[in-house]
């Protein structure tokens, strides 16, 4: 499994706020960062270790 | 996971037990797995069971990222509470059936505090309290998704019907065969002898 993510992994923002999280790709390890606020919207994220789109 | 995997169960299977039938509204952000509308004049929106059975296979590879006991299932759903329960005890994860006790994931001076690391729900919307929880707490969202349902802080989504007995049965039952083959500790085979879906449906 890769490192955890520091950064959303769409909009690039620190990973610092409350409601943020970081996960292994579901489907290879890779780290995934979502911020707050892509959280809160259903931003879409893709995996930059195997192109998998979430959530 | 593209292409060519072979699926966990026949979709016929999936279908008669209604994993694909959704529900007459459709959100925005569950555009991506429906199929149709079906054609038998219900309005009811149909979830493609192929993107369902991919998915299955993701959760069950994410959850086997993390220890059981780090997995929190929880469901407020009356037919999602057996199968839930039944999905917990046998991969070893925790599970909240029913009520969720506010500041079950945020209040340490609660006596029913826990502190899991990923967490399932049966319905982002019915488990909303979990739900926001969770997202306070930074833990990954794992959600069965159904049409009506929206994307908001779930984190991965398994697009199927959340309501119905039959298919939340099917849901957990395969989902923890899944987990357990990725262990090593099961097969298909035994895992079918040892595990009648119907016994997994909520009774009431
Ligand atoms: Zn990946």
């Amino acid at each position: 499994m890769s490192k955890k993510a520091e950064v959303c992994t769409a909009s690039g923002l620190p990973l610092t706020e409350r409601m943020s999280t970081a996960f292994p790709c579901p489907s290879c390890g890779e780290g995934i960062g979502r911020s707050a606020r892509c959280r809160n919207q259903g931003v879409p994220y893709i995996c930059p270790g195997c192109g998998f789109k979430g959530p | 996971m593209e292409g060519e995997s072979v699926p966990l169960m026949p979709y016929e299977e999936y279908q008669s037990n209604k994993v694909h039938i959704g529900t007459q509204t459709k959100s925005q952000d569950m555009q991506q797995f429906i199929h149709e509308v079906a054609a038998d004049g219900t309005g009811l929106h149909l979830i493609d069971i192929e993107q369902t059975d991919e998915r299955l296979q993701l959760a069950a590879n994410f959850l086997g990222m993390y220890e059981a006991r780090d997995i929190l299932v929880v469901s407020a759903r009356q037919y999602g509470q057996r199968p839930a329960r039944l999905f917990a005890q046998a991969v070893g994860a925790r599970h909240i059936v029913g009520r969720f006790i506010p500041g079950t994931l945020t209040n340490p001076l609660l006596r029913t505090y826990i502190e899991p690391q990923i967490i399932f729900v049966t319905d982002p919307q019915a488990d909303n309290q979990a739900l926001s929880e969770a997202i306070g707490s930074k833990m990954p969202v794992i959600g069965i998704c159904d049409t009506n349902n929206n994307l908001r802080n779930v984190d991965l989504c398994i697009p199927a019907n959340n309501k119905g007995r039959r298919s939340l049965a099917l849901i957990y039952w395969l989902l923890a065969r899944e987990v357990l083959k990725a262990r090593g500790f099961m097969d298909d085979e035994t895992w079918q002898h040892t595990q009648n879906i119907e016994d997994w449906e909520s009774s009431f």
